[in-house]
């Protein structure tokens, strides 16, 4: 059995978990700071942002700043407990 | 980044880090309001001082028309910052509206200040150190607390003294409580990366 059974496969990566940790800490941020931040590919960032956002722990909403378009992330409500969820499950490891 | 399987030290590593660099201060750019409203609020309390005291003109309240310029100007950069922002932290959504609030206040009591026998200079001072004092902690920084002091002590010296006075500890309040941590600010703002 996984040591890690508890553990929200979905946060378990490095880069949807580098996302969760950087959105926790802000009230939105743009696709470019989150890129920059995690040194991610553009193309992998939007595969996990859109796992993130499907399973409703993250909105991304499109808009244009002037006619360059700019993507923008925040952390939802459901996203926060799930974050909250692994940092607890994750401490019961450490401890 | 990848998709590698992480360990659980490498996640507590890795969260700890990620916040570590969403974790900042509010957006730079801050001193400009304090610099813009400091000048202009100072300089029309000493306007208005001098023309009555020296009863250089029988309306010395024109001098207050330098607000619309500066209400402008604040809200062009204001629209402008907003725009070029990469990353809104909570601590900016706080400071943006802990300053609209007081502005709002202003307002409110600019339109009653004949309900106050036009002592609301003390009143405005008191709100203006009220913001200043938690725009220090927002910030970090030291100076504005003192700032705000500095206002809410001026704010008790012009409820005793008379309205055209106020006026004057108004200008020398908004060089102590603005001016100097403005400009203190602008410095830090230079200085950081």
């Amino acid at each position: 059995m996984s040591k890690f059974k508890d553990l929200d496969p979905l946060l378990h990566s490095q880069l949807r978990l580098g996302v969760m940790s950087l959105l926790i800490g802000v009230d939105s941020a743009e696709f470019v700071f989150i890129k920059e931040k995690t040194g991610a590919t553009a193309g992998n960032l939007s595969v996990q942002l859109d796992k993130l956002s499907n399973a409703g722990y993250i909105s991304v909403t499109k808009s244009f700043k002037g006619k360059k378009p700019v993507t923008t992330c925040s952390i939802t409500k459901v996203g926060i407990k799930a974050f909250e969820d692994y940092v607890n499950n994750l401490k019961g490891y450490i401890a | 980044m990848n998709e590698k399987q992480l360990s659980k030290e490498e996640s507590l590593e890795l969260i700890t880090n990620m916040i570590g660099q969403a974790k900042r201060n509010v957006a730079k750019g801050g001193s400009f309001y304090f610099l813009l409203w400091g000048w202009v609020v100072a300089l029309a309390n000493l306007g208005h001082y001098l023309i009555e005291k020296f009863s250089w003109y029988e309306h010395p309240y024109i001098v207050w028309i330098l607000m619309i310029p500066a209400m402008i100007i604040t809200m062009i950069h204001s629209a402008r910052r907003d725009r070029n922002a990469k990353v809104v932290s909570h601590y900016d959504k706080v400071y943006t509206h802990l300053w609209m609030a007081v502005f709002i206040a202003i307002i409110v009591l600019l339109f009653s200040m004949h309900r106050l026998d036009f002592n609301h200079n003390a009143v405005i001072l008191l709100f203006s150190g009220l913001a200043t004092y938690l725009s220090g902690f927002l910030l970090k920084f030291k100076p504005l607390i003192l700032g705000g002091i500095a206002l809410g002590v001026s704010a008790l010296i012009a409820f005793n003294v008379s309205v055209n006075d106020q006026y004057l500890v108004a200008s020398i309040a908004l060089i102590l409580g603005y001016l100097i941590p403005g400009y203190l600010l602008k410095k830090a703002e230079s200085e950081q990366v």
